[in-house]
């Protein structure tokens, strides 16, 4: 017999062991249960405790982007009004593109000239496609009642805030390998139709080309300005999204009471409710880890 | 063989997996029935039907098996539909005049409507999970639900070991005193050493299983290499076939192991053993294991096992038999460094004697009559002391559950009334003379 079992059996009641092997051990029915019993199980091992004051401050990049949106939705607005012409448009356009580029150039170490001259020679490829294709994007839904298309660009701009990616930008500075998700990638996409649509309800082929230009400008490259300047300084990014806040509220006060009182909750929701709600639902956070669990493996995989 | 037993069970195994399809769960059914076959209780199985293998057929030693024409849908599970097993399940138990139904493997679709068909009638019934599940992805959500559901009236249930119970009765929230741990086995006649084990300065290590992220491919693709540049004298078998398969040969080609590193493919379970005792060392690297029985044929067949310390593996086997790491493939390579230092110290034919008392299919029968034993003196229940049972498994789901039992508990009503059971005929038992195939299974060697 098993040398343990037989040393075991001299005292009147060998000690339960946590073996499967050898059969059933002497003196303890198979539903036995041992005080270490769940003894490896470990509760709400990686929860992190959370402050309300860090929590509030991440959520800028939120409101940040909201706020953003809110312009761009304010500029097609004005435009369809005429309120903004579209030499004005073009010229906000440059400096959008000027400004975008020379924030890029002061945050980021790592670009070079012929880097430089890599995105000019994109962003000129990219501007004359544009141009090009403008005619085809002010008549591509004239069979298509105005009322739709409203409907479907407000939707699709929900749709954008909802999937976009706060954390960081779909558009990469160049020499990221981790491809985005597929959410952002939507994200993106739903903007960009959104866009489209709306576009396509103006007068004349430089409006359209001016207000796609605006729109895809900020839809791809604002995420990768302000990645670049959060990263760049906290207190900065801080400075800037108040300022946005600011601005955009009181824009979008001239322009409808309403509007500003829902932007206002809006941004109070996210700011303040949003992180205190985090908080506050942290106590019902219920996590097993134990033994069962699927081994975690501690190096990447490279397919 | 009668051993003055007064209580001789009539019982049902359920589940979606059983022969031709091959696994730890089939081997487990085939095994138990075999074994209580032998002690002298009827056992009849019940699973859907595979490819043309549809009806009645009969097995070894008098195992009676109804493939059920029920068609698979994915990963040979049977698409759920509630109610769809319930005229036939319902034929079964009384035609074989069923005293407790027993269901194994938690991802069965079948075998969890039939468990809870036969508690609608009133049967007994024990479960036997085979697997470990995690808590934190949305399948895992899922499946716990499911069983929860299904384990909220059962008599008892049985784990393959006793990390799989923790588990088990965390996520079902049974009571742990209602869950038995019942280890499977391993059929030592068949998983014998080699006569002559192969010599030579060589040491040979052998992994055989399916070829996927559980299994912990992707640690292998680290430690082969690293092994090969540290002992020379080492070379790899590698058995087995699945998606992870490319990244092995990727590795091979890349660190030109081509001579070393030899790959087989899909081995078929009667190959098992020869492929085994062609080498000295066992590595298994699952990351998730309830309880391994690769690891018990390896030693059964004189190996020394290198395992991953994942979920039930530690329990398996004594710990001069085995040796463990963590699943990180550093701790790895000086685990197989470890085993190659100590293999001398190992005689296959030693392992397998001692494999031979630790392990016993007719001691996992004999442990497994026990848990029915204990099913049968559980007191019978009304419709409405189940249905609070039920109430309790949540908010929303516990009033689910208990609506798709009372819809069960009418279709059953329907179907006394459309076809009674007085109508319905049993079928008369025969039982096989005895000595026809004795040596099918192994006596116990210590009597």
């Amino acid at each position: 017999m098993d040398p343990g079992l037989a040393n075991n059996s001299s005292s009147p009641r060998p000690r339960w062991r946590k073996v499967a092997y050898g059969g059933m051990q002497p003196g303890y029915d198979d539903n036995h249960t041992d005080e270490s019993f769940l003894e490896g199980m470990v509760m709400n091992a990686s929860v992190v405790k959370r402050d309300m004051l860090k929590v509030m401050l991440d959520s800028v990049s939120i409101s940040e982007y909201l706020c953003i949106v809110a312009l761009v939705v304010l500029v097609w607005t004005c435009t369809l009004t005429s309120t903004i012409d579209e030499n004005s448009l073009l010229l906000i356009d440059v400096s959008l593109l000027v400004s975008g580029f020379l924030i890029l150039l002061f945050t980021q170490e790592m670009l070079s000239l012929s880097l430089l001259l890599h995105y000019v020679l994109n962003i000129s490829f990219f501007i004359t496609v544009l141009y090009v294709l403008a005619p085809i994007y002010q008549t591509l839904t004239r069979s298509i009642s105005s009322d739709s298309i409203w409907a479907v660009a407000a939707s699709l701009l929900v749709l954008h805030l909802f999937l976009h990616d706060y954390s960081e930008s779909t558009v990469k500075a160049p020499g990221v390998l981790k491809n985005p998700a597929l959410t952002s990638c939507i994200s993106v996409n739903a903007s960009v139709v959104a866009s489209v649509f709306m576009a396509s309800r103006l007068p004349s082929r430089l409006h359209v080309f001016a207000i796609m230009l605006f729109s895809l400008q900020v839809f791809l490259f604002a995420p990768l300005v302000t990645y670049c300047i959060k990263k760049y300084s906290f207190r900065m990014h801080l400075c800037f999204s108040l300022s946005l806040m600011v601005m955009t509220l009181s824009f979008v006060y001239m322009l409808h009471r309403l509007l500003f009182v829902v932007l206002l909750s809006l941004l109070v929701f996210v700011n303040v409710v949003c992180p205190y709600w985090l908080i506050r639902i942290q106590e019902y956070k219920f996590e097993i880890n134990g033994p069962w669990d699927e081994a975690k493996l501690c190096f990447d995989i490279t397919d | 063989m009668m051993m003055g037993d007064p209580q001789k069970h009539r019982i049902l195994m359920v589940s979606d997996f059983f022969y031709p399809n091959f696994g730890g769960v089939e081997n487990h059914i085939y095994y138990l029935s075999q074994c209580l076959l032998k002690l002298g209780h009827k056992v009849v199985v019940a699973t859907h039907s595979y490819g043309n293998r549809s009806g009645v057929r009969y097995m070894t030693g008098g195992l009676k098996v109804y493939y059920v024409p029920w068609r698979p849908f994915v990963m040979q599970n049977t698409l759920p539909t509630f109610y769809g097993l319930l005229p036939i399940i319902r034929i079964i138990l009384i035609r074989e005049r069923i005293t407790v139904v027993h269901g194994h493997q938690a991802f069965s679709t079948f075998c969890h409507e039939a468990l809870m068909h036969a508690r609608t009638m009133g049967y007994k019934v024990v479960f036997t999970d085979h697997s470990l599940y995690g808590f934190s992805d949305v399948g895992s959500i899922h499946m716990n639900k499911v069983l929860q559901f299904t384990l909220a009236d059962v008599s008892q249930a049985i784990c393959v070991s006793h990390t799989s119970k923790e588990n088990t009765v965390l996520r079902s929230g049974l009571p742990p005193e209602k869950v038995f741990v019942v280890p499977n086995a391993v059929d030592t006649s068949i998983f014998k050493p080699a006569v002559n084990r192969p010599s030579g300065p060589e040491i040979v290590i052998v992994v055989i299983s399916r070829l996927v992220y559980r299994k912990g491919v992707d640690l292998l693709v680290e430690v082969i290499p690293e092994v090969c540049r540290l002992h020379p004298n080492v070379r790899f078998i590698i058995g087995g076939d699945g998606p992870k398969r490319v990244r092995l040969e990727e590795m091979r080609e890349k660190h030109s192991l081509q001579d070393r590193v030899e790959m087989l493919g899909a081995v078929q379970h009667v190959q098992v053993r020869s492929v085994l005792i062609s080498g000295h060392i066992f590595l298994n690297s699952s990351l998730t294991e309830a309880f391994c029985i690769a690891i018990l044929e390896a030693a059964s067949c004189g190996l020394l096992t290198v395992s991953t310390r994942v979920g039930g593996v530690p329990e398996v086997l004594p710990d001069e038999m085995i040796v463990l790491a963590e699943p990180d493939p550093g701790d790895m390579v000086h685990a197989i460094q470890k085993a190659i230092s100590i293999l001398p110290k190992i005689d296959p034919q030693v392992m397998h004697n001692r494999m031979r008392e630790l392990y016993n299919w007719h001691d996992v029968a004999k442990r497994t009559e026990i848990v029915y034993d204990r099913a049968l003196k559980c007191s019978n229940q009304n419709l409405l002391e189940r249905l609070s049972r039920y109430l309790f498994c949540g908010a929303w789901a516990g009033k689910l559950f208990c609506l798709v039992m009372i819809v069960g508990f009418l279709l059953w009503q329907l179907l006394e009334l459309w076809q009674p059971e007085d109508d319905i005929e049993e079928v008369s038992d025969f039982s096989l003379p005895h000595n026809c195939d004795e040596d099918m299974l192994e006596e116990n060697p210590v009597k």
